[in-house]
Formats: structure tokens, sequence, C-alpha cells
């Protein structure tokens, strides 16, 4: 099947003089969700900023659908790859949640009737009714974060990139990220997410690529790199902390990585007989 | 980059912020008694190895290329409109006539901002923004209006930043940046909005932060960066106080037999001026078009 992102041999240079990205090659498939990971400053935010030409490539080429990114208007992209910003201070602007859902329609020009079917499943999809006539500032962050990614997801994108969108969130609003990633693949949205938190990750159980120092040092399946010691270190990461102590474990399945807690109950129900029995891991 | 300042190591950094400051006052007294655009650009050119000796040479042309835009306009427009005019020098195509009295008012005007601009630049650029301020409180001005006059320079970068973000993020909203004249106008709010309430919430964090760090307290204050006056900001003070009276000498007395302003010395810098402008206008181009062909713009 033909890759919807297409990134080929791309680096950026910033003007600057930085690298932030080297020699980058991926492909993003239809109903994917890819998380990506590393430390700060290994490029993650640049190599995202050109999947809906925010940033254009100094070496190589990104196909997005059909098109070259570099030949296209950030706003024509943007109605395929929508960005949702880490800090929603930058995107939220307008008095009510209402009109900032309807806000990128109308930037790209569609009908009344267009926008009005748009904003209303916007509101479905994010039981964002009762909200409707409150101004954004007015709410507490994590909901002024939805509220941001609702209005993103009212255009709707092919892709979804969220940077960080658990950063500074409660338990609670790790949970809705969760939650509403789940949803957008549900809803047959290719899902990109950069993040720090593996337990986020862990959960997804998605597919996993890592940047560390400009460079992509991994890119499969989480529970494959999540067990690569050498790859994890490299790129300063530790997994989730529940697969550390599945490491500990040594009868459990030697082949199968565990990220989620539910997965290791499910294995102790399954050998309820057998002694858990710790050792120094693998 | 966190202000325009630039570190080098330079005997114009190492002077004190209060020499640098008359310096400046010194540069604006002398571009209002030297009203003659001959004087002017010798000048301007004599603040040149300044420039060298401060080692920005690169940073301060690129600044100086906006205030070279004014001139230009200000010597064209006025050169041929201005009604002071009386005197033809040369035509243009169309019957458009440069006069010598316009001239010389657009030429003066226009060496003025540049001299002017070149002191403020050097200025900026070789003084850290502490300096300033701490130097400003030992000429007795309040400390929190020190303090305004240094966040106030220091805020500027981080606005830029700000709204280079915040850009961005409308783009992301499928908000057309490059659209028509009235579209652009429409953008001003979605870019706006944003970035005002954002620099709002900063300020009033930095007011929390500086409470928290006993901005208020009364008495006297010490600072980290200590500034002295030495032998070298006197030798400077004192070569500027003799370019003074010299200047005034010359304006009162010589100017009447000293005819340094000719037709070709105007027709020169306006066709100078108009020489530079074509090459920053062809770089301009050339940098466009690189960007189209190698996708970096
Ligand atoms: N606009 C810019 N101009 C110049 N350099 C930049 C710019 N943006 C980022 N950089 C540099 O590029 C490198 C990669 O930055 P990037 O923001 O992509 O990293 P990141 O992985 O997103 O980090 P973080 O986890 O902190 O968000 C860094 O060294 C950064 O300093
Ligand atoms: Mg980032």
């Amino acid at each position: 099947m033909e890759p919807y992102i297409s990134v080929k041999n791309v680096s950026h240079k910033y003007p600057n003089g930085v690298t932030a990205i080297k020699d980058i090659n991926l492909d993003i498939h239809e109903g994917e969700v890819v998380a990506i990971l590393g430390s700060n400053g290994s490029g993650k935010t640049t190599l995202v900023k050109h999947f809906n030409g925010l940033l254009k490539p100094t070496k190589g080429e990104i196909t997005v659908g059909t098109m070259n990114t570099k030949k296209e208007r950030i706003s024509k992209l943007s109605s395929r790859v929508g960005y949702v910003f880490q800090n929603p201070n930058h995107q939220t602007f307008l008095p009510s949640v209402k009109q900032e859902l309807a806000y990128g329609c109308k930037n790209l020009k569609m009908t009344e009737e267009d926008i009005e079917t748009r904003v209303q499943k916007a509101i479905d999809l994010f039981r964002l009714e009762d909200r409707l006539d409150d101004n954004p500032f007015d709410l507490n962050s994590s909901q002024r974060k939805e509220v941001a990614m609702a209005s993103i997801m009212a255009v709707s994108p092919k892709v979804i990139v969220l940077d960080e969108p658990t950063t500074g969130q409660d338990h609670k609003g790790c949970k809705r990220v969760l939650e509403l990633v789940r949803m957008f693949q549900r809803e047959g949205h290719i899902v990109v997410l950069i993040t720090h938190d593996m337990h986020l990750i862990g959960e997804l159980n998605c597919r996993t690529v890592v940047m560390n120092q400009s460079e992509k040092i991994a890119d499969d399946h989480a529970s494959v790199v999540f067990s690569d010691k050498g790859i994890m270190e490299e790129a300063g990461l530790q997994p989730p902390q529940i697969t550390q102590f599945a490491n500990q474990i040594t009868n459990l399945d030697e082949m199968k990585t565990y990220l989620t807690v539910e997965s290791i109950i499910e294995w102790m129900k399954a050998n309820k007989e057998e002694d858990v029995k710790v050792g120094t891991g693998s | 980059m966190n202000s325009l300042y630039m570190p080098k190591d330079s005997l114009i950094h190492s002077l004190d912020p209060r020499t640098k400051m008359l310096f400046v006052v010194f540069v604006v007294a002398s571009s209002f008694i030297l009203n003659d655009p001959a004087l002017q650009l010798v000048f301007l050119v004599a603040l040149f190895p300044l420039v060298v000796m401060a080692k920005v040479v690169k940073p301060y042309l690129i600044s100086i290329q906006f205030l070279l835009l004014f001139a230009v306009l200000i010597m064209t427009v006025h050169g041929i409109y201005n009604p002071i005019g009386v005197t033809p020098v040369f035509e243009i195509f169309g019957g458009l006539t440069f006069k010598y009295e316009s001239m010389v008012y657009a030429s003066v005007m226009s060496f003025r901002i540049l001299v002017i601009g070149t002191a403020a630049v050097l200025f900026v650029m070789t003084t850290h923004p502490s300096d300033m301020a701490s130097a400003l409180v030992k000429w007795k001005v309040p400390h929190s209006f020190a303090f305004i006059l240094l966040s106030t320079f220091q805020i500027i970068p981080i606005i830029a930043r700000e709204a280079k973000i915040v850009m961005e993020a409308q783009q992301a909203r499928c908000l057309d940046v490059k659209g028509s004249l009235i579209q652009r106008v429409k953008n001003l709010v979605p870019m706006f909005a944003p970035l005002f309430i954002i620099t709002f919430m900063k300020v009033h964090q930095l007011s929390y932060v500086l409470e928290c760090r006993a901005f208020s307290r009364k008495g006297e204050k010490t600072s980290l960066r200590e500034t002295k006056i030495g032998s070298l900001d006197y030798t400077f003070l004192l070569g500027m106080l003799g370019f003074l009276a010299f200047e005034i000498y010359l304006k009162l007395f010589m100017m009447g037999s000293l005819q340094l302003t000719t037709d070709a010395l105007l027709t020169y810098s306006l066709f100078g001026t108009w020489i530079v402008f074509g090459f920053m206008i062809i770089k301009f181009v050339v940098k466009q078009f690189q960007g189209k062909i190698g996708g970096a713009n």
C-alpha cells in the first residue's frame, strides 16, 4: 500500500546553521498511530513541522497524500494534516468555543452548511455541548487543550499531529488524551504524537520512532523498541515502570515485552500455580 | 540571541555605558550642528572606523539597511517634489527634475538618519543591557525605571519568537498568510490577539518572579555587573569635547568661506544610495529565487 506520508532523505538546516534533522526516511500509512520519542532538542518538533509544510526540507522530499510539501501552500496542507501546538494559547484566540471550532473551516472558505455539519461532528466527538459559549480562556488547561484539538479536528484532516499532548496534564487529562488518540484512530485518522510519556506509548502499544541527535535511530513497534536496551540507552530513555518490572521477572514469556499492567495480570492469571521468580532481568 | 548585544572583545565594548550614552548625545548634537550634506557625509565616514573597532561590521551593515531604505525614499521623493527647490540640477525621464535646494534638504535629512542610526546601533550592539541599567542607576535614575528600560530591551526578542510561533500556529489552522492585501490585514487579528494575550501573561509572570526575588525592597541595591569610568573613557570624552568645539568653530566662523556641497556631490550621493539600494533588491530577489528552487523559504 502507498504510504500517506512519505519522508525521503530529509534534512533540515535552520537559518542559524543548526541541522535539526539529518537524512530522515519515514513512511506513514493509513490508520497508523506513530509515537515519536527522543530527548529535548533531538529534532522531533522539527520533523513533524514538515508534515504540514511549516518547514520545508532543505534536502530531500516529503509527500503527503499526493502533494509534494515544497510545492503546496501551508493552508492547503493544513487541511490534510492537522497540527495541535503544545501551548493552546498560541492557537486559540476567539471569544467562544463555538467560534473557535468554526475558524479553520472558515479559513478554508467552506459553505455555511458544511461548516455547521463539521462543527457539529467535532462537538459530538469531543462532547463539548455544554461549553459552546464559554470563552476558551476561562477553561482549565486540559479543557483548553481539548478545545484546541477539537478546533483542528473540525477541519477533519487525514493526519493529526499532537506535540506533547500530555505535558503539564493531570492524570485525568492524560487519560483523556489516550482516549482521544484511540478515538481518532477509530475514526480513521493517522495520529502522529510527540511525547515523553512512556506510559502513554505503553498503553497505546503503537509504532514508535526514536530520534536522537537529529537522526532516527529506531522505528518499530513499541514492544520491540522498549526491549532494545542499546537503543533505549543511546536515546536516554527508560521504558515504562511496568516493563522494567516485567524484565526482572525471569519466568515471564521471554519473547514478549509487557507494556501494561493488564498484560502482566493476564500472565499471572494464566500462570496461577507458578511462583513469580525475581531475577536481575535480561 | 537574547538582544541585539554582540559580546565581543573590543575597546568600544570596554567603554563605560555612560560614556557611550554621551557619545550618542554627542552624535545627535553634531548631526544638527553640521547641517550641511558634505560635512555630514564626512562625519558618517568618520564614524565607520568605530564600527570596525567594535568588530560589529557585518551586523551593523545588516541593521543599517533598513535606514538606508528611508534614505533612498527621502532623497528621491524630496529631491523631486519638495517645493523649496528652485535651481534644477538634472532631469530624469518624464520631466522629473531634481532641484538643488531640495536635494540639500533631503541629503541633510537622510544623512542625519544614517549618522544617528549608526551611533545608536553602535551603542546597542556594544553595551550589555544590564550594564546600561546599572549605569543609569549610577546617574540616579530610579532603579525601577532603569529596569523597565532593560526589560523592554529584553522582551523584544521574546515577543519576536512568540510571534513566529503564533504565526505558525495560525497557519496550522488553515490561515492563508500569503493572500491578498485585504486578507493580510484581516490576518492581523489572529496574529495579534494571541500574541497580545501571551505577552500580557509573560509580563504578569515576570512581575511575580520579580517580587519573589525581593525587587521592591527599599534601600540601596548592588549590581552584579559593575561599571567604572576609567582613563579610556576620559580620553574618549575629551576627544568628543574637542570635536564638538571644532564643529562649533567651523559652524560659526568658516561656513561662509567653506563651500563643500556641490551639485556633483549631491548627485553622486543620490546615485550612491540608488546603487546600494539596487544591490539590496538584487540580493533579495536572488534569495527569494533560491528559496523557490531550494525550497528553503
Ligand atoms: N527556529 C529555530 N531556529 C534555529 N534552531 C532551532 C529552531 N527550532 C529548533 N532549533 C534547534 O533545532 C534542534 C532541534 O529542535 P526541536 O525543537 O526539533 O527538538 P525537539 O526534539 O522538539 O525538542 P523538545 O523535546 O525540547 O521539544 C535544537 O537544537 C534546537 O535548538
Ligand atoms: Mg519539541
